[in-house]
């Protein structure tokens, strides 16, 4: 019984050091593996800064109009937001500019206005964008929206302090004196973040970066792995010889979490002390969660392995998953923005769930998605389950 | 094996065969490409299913061999199945592994398979980076690391030179001398000479089943004597003679005579020949090389084979 067990460690053991070895042997694969996603992390880190540069603006003005000339005039109703780079009186000018995209934006100041809006009619102003780019449309509602907002206050403030004037004159100073900036804006919101991380791309992206290595390296690596072997006719000895689908499975297992685990040491040491991403939940449990996830993203790579006609429709199938998690995963988008059923193939991909508990381990401190962390044992478990029935299948040969 | 065929999308490649393998002996099965050798081989290493008939190896069914029996059986495939990224030692040292021997009890084994094939040497070296010859080497080393009684053994000597042919052929009958059971395919079928029994398969059909003598007595009826003589032979000259199986001319002067022992039926063929007023320059033993031989049972079979079907055409 002990010789018996001990001669399947060994067996086990053995496609652990193979495994190992194989992918020793090719230094090249193995250092672009580990310092590749670290540079593309830190080239992102350094230069992306997540602002988006303001809108090219044309102001059209009415004709013998006594508005203001200046452009810091117009910037200053959407601070940030608008670039003025033409203040005109030529509608037709600076409406082809807008089509050839010279300019991003045209507000076209209506005639009259102040005459209209005395008359208490509401005074409307064309503001007209040529965007095909989704995010850029809704920033364009937003400077339109804060546009507005500025202007409308600077009315109301006018008018108030018109009629206090007028009030006063009546009055007296039994009038209380409310400033005219109080009466167009009430309110004002005081803002504080409690997060324990400052909000920064390299500490958002960071762990989400980790994840999707992780899940990316497992997967590639698995994938080729057993579909080699299945197709170059190794697998014919290991069909004739005592070993049984549980041993070859647990020791590929072995040798890849192994490799992940080490390949994630390394990233995550150059991402925490390289770049200064936090750990408020600690070592060892983001440890714990590298290890569950790299668990899952084994078995979907041994899956693949199992079920590819060729190495390079493995390639292709872990290209898939990589698309699939780039999209899907909450990496770019958040998961909640998708339609149900498609957030059945976010939750289905192992990286949805890393992405987020890593996220809230280093950088809340604290996992309060404990479905995820069990969604993400269930499909590691699901995915070995079913890579060991395959296998087993595969084993026993051809009927 | 008994009556087994096996099938692949209606195409039979193994079609009723029979065989026995006698302990401690070698088997050849010999064929041409695609006369189903592999796929015979496959069927008792338990990798492949036989569509009907019965088939056992060391008393069990292959498809349920026990980790026991396993432990006792070795297999080459045909094409080389190791891994190239790994020294010629790692390779050997993994199939050991696979058997369950452990680091301490398997680093003697790995010397010894690999000083039986030579490649002690060359054990640092990738196995990608090896000759072809020095692969299949290494393939049998990795066969024999854990020491089986019953090695199946496909192709072993395909694409490798003479020399080396020759080498393989002198080790595995060393193992059979050893006392074990080997059952080795080839396309080459001068090899037959190497083996103890050698079973002749033609597109999935087993031709003849005997030692490689027996066939070349099968083929041609008896020993062959090759005469030559100064003028033409009148074929009925030895039509009187009892040791005379049979009589082919081979043009002016020569002749081709099946007798059963060609030591005893000589000098009376030379006798007869002399009273006949016959100078005979030669008569030598003529020893038909297995080429002929197989190519000749291989004739036969097809022979019968296509009238087989012209009668089935009749008698539709």
């Amino acid at each position: 019984m002990l010789h018996d067990a001990w001669r399947s460690l060994v067996r086990t053991t053995s496609f652990m050091g193979k495994e190992l070895r194989e992918v020793w042997r090719r230094p090249g694969v193995l250092a672009s593996m580990v310092l590749g996603p670290f540079l593309i992390m830190l080239l992102f880190g350094l230069g992306y800064t997540g602002a988006r540069a303001a809108f090219r603006t044309a102001v059209v003005l009415p004709a013998d109009t006594t508005l203001p000339q200046d452009a810091d005039f117009y910037e200053g109703l959407a601070p940030g937001r608008i670039d003025v780079v033409n203040v005109t009186q030529d509608e037709s000018a600076a409406e082809r500019d807008l089509r050839a995209q010279r300019v991003d934006l045209m507000v076209v100041v209506p005639q009259d206005a102040v005459n209209e809006l005395r008359n208490g009619k509401q005074t409307e102003f064309l503001v007209a964008w040529n965007e095909v780019d989704p995010v850029n449309d809704g920033l364009a509602h937003l400077a339109v929206s804060s546009m507005t907002a500025e202007i409308n206050a600077a009315i109301i403030r006018s008018a108030a302090a018109e009629g206090i004037d007028i009030a006063e004159g009546q009055l007296g100073p039994r009038v209380t004196n409310i400033s005219p900036d109080v009466i167009a804006k009430p309110t004002q919101a005081v803002t504080q973040n409690v997060s324990q991380t400052e909000p920064s791309y390299v500490n958002f992206f960071g762990p989400a970066v980790l994840a999707l290595v992780l899940q990316h390296l497992a997967v590639t690596l698995t994938a080729l792995s057993m579909v080699r072997e299945r197709l170059s006719g190794q697998i014919d000895l290991f069909r004739v010889a005592p070993v049984n689908s549980m041993e070859v499975l647990v020791g590929k297992y072995l040798a890849y979490a192994l490799l992940s685990l080490l390949i994630a040491g390394v990233v995550g040491a150059l991402m925490i002390f390289g770049l200064g991403v936090p750990v408020l939940g600690g070592y060892a449990a983001s440890l714990g969660l590298v290890l569950l996830l790299a668990f899952a993203s084994l078995g979907v790579g041994l899956l693949i392995s199992l079920v590819a006609d060729s190495e390079r429709q493995a390639v292709q199938l872990s290209m898939l998953v990589l698309l699939a998690s780039v999209f899907f995963s909450g990496f770019v988008l958040p998961v909640e923005d998708f339609i149900g059923p498609v957030q059945y193939i976010s939750y289905a991909l192992p990286v949805t769930h890393g992405i987020a508990t890593l996220q809230e381990t280093m950088l809340r401190g604290t996992v309060s998605s404990w479905p995820m962390l069990v969604a993400l044992a269930g499909i590691g478990l699901a995915l070995f389950a079913i890579s060991l029935v395959r296998l087993r299948l595969i084993l026993r040969g051809a009927r | 094996m008994s009556g087994v065929t096996r099938r692949f999308n209606g195409l039979t490649a193994v079609n009723d065969v029979s065989l026995q393998v006698e302990r401690g002996t070698i088997l050849g099965l010999i064929g041409p490409s695609g006369s189903g050798k592999t796929t015979v081989i496959r069927m008792l290493t338990g990798t492949l299913e036989p569509s009907e008939g019965e088939l056992r190896v060391a008393g069990q069914v292959p498809r349920r061999f026990s980790r026991s029996t396993r432990e006792r059986i070795a297999y080459m495939p045909q094409l080389f199945s190791l891994y190239p990224d790994l020294t010629a030692e790692e390779n050997v040292g993994f199939v050991a592994a696979l058997y369950g021997f452990s680091w301490f009890g398997r680093t003697e084994r790995i010397r010894r398979a690999l000083e039986t094939v030579d490649l002690w040497d060359a054990r640092r070296r990738r196995a990608g980076e090896l000759s072809g010859g020095m692969q299949r080497r290494l393939e049998l080393a990795c066969a024999l690391v854990h020491e089986p009684q019953i090695l199946f053994i496909d192709e072993p000597t395909a694409g490798i030179d003479p020399m080396l042919r020759q080498a393989i052929w002198s080790e595995l009958r060393r193992m059979r001398d050893e006392g074990r059971t080997l059952l080795v395919t080839t396309q080459y079928v001068g090899e037959a000479e190497y083996c103890d029994r050698v079973a002749l398969l033609d597109e999935g059909h087993l031709v003849a089943n005997d030692t490689a003598e027996a066939m070349r007595q099968m083929v041609f009826g008896g020993e062959v004597l090759d005469l030559e003589a100064e003028s033409d032979v009148r074929p009925e000259i030895l039509t009187d003679l009892r040791e005379v199986q049979g009589v082919r001319s081979m043009g002016r002067g020569r002749m081709r005579i099946t007798v059963a022992d060609a030591g005893s039926a000589a000098p009376i063929l030379l006798e007869a020949f002399q009273s006949a007023g016959v100078r005979v320059i030669s008569l030598d033993e003529y020893q038909p090389g297995f080429d002929e031989v197989f190519a000749e049972l291989v004739r036969r079979r097809r022979a019968e084979r296509d009238g087989a079907e012209a009668d089935q055409h009749r008698a539709a």
